[in-house]
Order: C-alpha cells, then structure tokens, then sequence
C-alpha cells in the first residue's frame, strides 16, 4: 500500500488553516463536480479530493494523519505500525460509511473502525438479534438488456471486519440474472445479498440501482422508448411504410402522408417490455438527398420551378 | 471457468412506488430526518405521499445524493442545493436529446 499524501491532493501545505482547507477543497469540488467537469478522470478525482477532505477536514483524523505521516512521502511504501491510532477516536467528519467505503484502501487501513462501527448492523428484534444492513450498488445496463434479460457480474467493495476488530475493505463478486423488462432508475433487489444479520437475525438485501448506458439512437423514459426516425422528404409527403430495426427486430411503421420533420408518431405497444409494455416514440426527421449529381439536380429545379412552394411561408 | 447456473442469483424488479423513505436514505446515504425536512419543505419532488407515507420513484436516489452533496461540500442551504439539482436533472435530459438526436 503506497502512502497518500492528502495535503498535495488538496494544494495546500501542511499549516493550511482549516479555512483554507475548506476553500481549497471547494475550488476542487467544483473542478471536478461530475456532473459539469469536462476533466476526463474527473469522478476518480473527485473521489480523492473527497477523501483528502474527510481527514484533513476532521481535527482528530488530521492530527492523527499528521502524527503518523510526518516522514513519509508520497507514493512511498507503506503500512501502519499496530495501534498507532490509540488515543484517537474518530467521528465521521462529514461523511456517512457508505461514502468512506468508495474511499482507498490507504483510508480504510487508517481509518476502517469508522466504517466498522457504523455501517455493520441496524437495530431489531430482541435481544441481541438484529436484521442486517440493506447493501446499494449502482448497475450500468445496455437498452437492449431490457428487451432480453441480461446476465450481469458485479464487483462491491464491502467493509469486513478482522479479528482485531479493523474494518477492511474487501471485494465481492456476484452474477446476477437482470429480469427482462428492467428500466432506468428501477431498483433491483437481491434479497439475503446484503450485510449478514446479528446474533442470528436475518440478512439485509442488495438493492442494485439500474442505470441505461448512453445509447446512440434510443433514448427509454419509463417504459416508453424515444427513437430519431430519418425519412426522406417523398416519403413524408407521399406516406410510405417503412421498417424500424429495435433490439428484438424490426417493426413495420406506416408514415402518414404530409407528415414533417419534427412530428412525432406513436407505435403502441412497442416501448420496453412489461405488463403493459410501454410504446415506441418516432420523432420524425426529413433528411433531404444531396444534389450532388446532375439528375439530382435536375430533380430539384423541376420541383423548385413547378411547385409553387416558400418555405418561409409553408 | 464456465459459469454455473446455480451461481447465477435472480434479481426481483421492485416497483418504483416501492422505495420507502428509510430505504432511499439508506442508500444515498443521508439521514431519514434531512429527507423529510428536505420533503417538507417542498424541496424533493420525486416523492409522493399515500396515505401518510412517503414513497418514491428512482430518481428520487440520485436527487437526495445530488443534494447532500451540494450541502456538503459547498455549505449550500437546502434551496439552492434543490434549485442546483433542477437544473443539473434538466441539463441530464438535454443532454439525453442531443445525443438522441445526434447534435452531441
């Protein structure tokens, strides 16, 4: 485990004033905001920059880190010499376990009893039974996985334990069968999957929360499903039927005569699966053929002399 | 090595109406008592009540992290944390447009 120097995470020297620490912390949350930061390692950034806040923010974590790192630097070799952290209690400074388990190993080595002591068991029952926690992972998913079903396997980093009563962070793998018919935002549960219960009482659930990878054509809101469909302008003015290709096969469109780009045709029935399924959305673009032949050409200055036609006015 | 099919655990969809507050609070994770205030103050939109309890649609997860984070790591007060949230929830459906419609 190489050693992290939080101070350099955050730019700013080891005297830095608490207020100092905040400024600098908050130039960086914006910096690398995930939601704006066009940075392209902006999200694992921000996790350092998190984490560098949540000790150096803390008074008791700080003065610890400060004790314990004083001769090391950066990236050098390190580990933690046995209770080095006695006559230190640390709170959370600001950050729930479940945010300190993105954090690094670095942080959970140091400060893992936090974890420990917080995130492992919620009350209930009698005695000393008690249901475990409920464990939350986000799940990335194709939209074609909702017309299918999909096998996924996901890796979560769960705070375990050791005899010595030392929170670690520990990697754990599971397959897990996506029902057909998932949409975004739908939450997954895996029931028995989550933190083991006290004293016998039963285990928490994995509650997997479902995301849609960017897709280039498709766009799903709910179960209804959004897709940019490009016509040519005689089949907007003269109605045709065109094929659609969606991720279980293509359907058979009928376009109404006269339509225009911008309109948008519903198809219902044919959105993602499910009890009702939800319906295909067709917003409709005219993409006009390039004159770039002479008969193509010849084409468009028949319609441009014979239609009485003003686009400004249309 | 080949995958077993009795490795392989079956997931339960649950509906969105199904999330409970203790649940989204859980998982954002923020204390159930800054949701409900945050509710009450009319601040999280992705949550109904029925019958005197609260529940909430999955977009409710991502709102109550957006916002905690913005308190925290910016001192914000709980409006504008909730009028940031607005726009970046808008800004995500743009986004959305544009790429569907191959402008980005």
């Amino acid at each position: 485990m190489q050693f992290k120097d939080y101070y350099q995470t955050l730019g700013v020297g080891r005297e830095a004033t608490a207020e100092e620490i905040k400024k600098a912390f908050r130039k960086l949350a914006r910096k690398y905001h995930p939601d704006v930061s066009k940075e392209a390692d902006a999200e694992l950034r921000m996790k350092e920059v998190n984490e560098a806040h949540a000790v150096l923010s803390d008074p008791e974590k700080r003065a610890a880190y400060d004790q314990l790192g004083a001769h090391y630097r950066p990236g050098q070799e390190f580990r933690p010499p046995p209770d080095w952290d006695a006559g230190f209690e640390f709170s959370g400074g600001g950050f729930r376990p479940g945010e300190a388990a993105d954090f690094s190993d670095f942080f959970s080595e140091l400060f893992g009893r936090m974890g420990a002591r917080d995130a492992g068991f919620r009350p209930g029952g009698q005695g000393f039974r008690g249901a475990g926690e409920d464990h939350h992972a986000k799940v990335l998913l194709d939209i074609e996985d909702a017309f299918r079903g999909a096998t996924r396997q996901i890796s979560l980093r769960v705070p375990q334990v050791d005899a010595q009563g030392r929170a670690h962070l520990a990697t754990r793998t599971l397959n897990v069968r996506i029902p057909k018919g998932v949409r975004e935002g739908q939450v997954i549960r895996l029931a028995g999957q989550g933190a083991p219960g006290l004293g016998g009482g039963a285990a928490g659930d994995l509650l997997l929360e479902v995301r849609f990878r960017p897709h280039e054509r498709l766009r799903a809101e709910g179960r209804d499903l959004h897709l940019a469909l490009p016509v040519a302008p005689w089949e907007a003015a003269l109605g045709a039927v065109v094929a659609v290709e969606l991720p279980d096969g293509a359907v058979k469109v009928r376009i109404p005569e006269g339509a225009q780009s911008g309109r948008q045709l519903r198809v219902r029935g044919k959105g993602l699966p499910g009890d009702p399924p939800g319906d295909l959305l067709l917003d409709l673009r005219v993409v006009l053929p390039p004159a770039d032949t002479p008969r193509a050409r010849e084409l468009y200055e028949t319609m441009a002399r014979e239609l009485a036609f003003d686009a400004r006015r249309a | 090595m080949p995958e077993r099919e009795d490795d392989i655990l079956l997931g339960s969809l649950m509906e969105e109406t199904w999330l409970t507050l203790d649940q989204v609070a859980a998982a954002c994770p923020v204390e159930p008592a800054w949701l409900l205030a945050h509710i009450e103050s009319g601040l999280f939109p992705h949550a109904e009540s029925v019958a005197g309890v609260w529940r909430f649609s999955g977009p409710a997860l991502q709102r109550a992290r957006r916002m905690r984070q913005l308190e925290r790591d910016f001192d914000a007060v709980p409006e504008l944390a909730a009028l940031v949230a607005d726009l970046l929830e808008e800004m995500d459906e743009l986004r959305v447009r544009l790429r569907c419609a191959g402008l980005e």
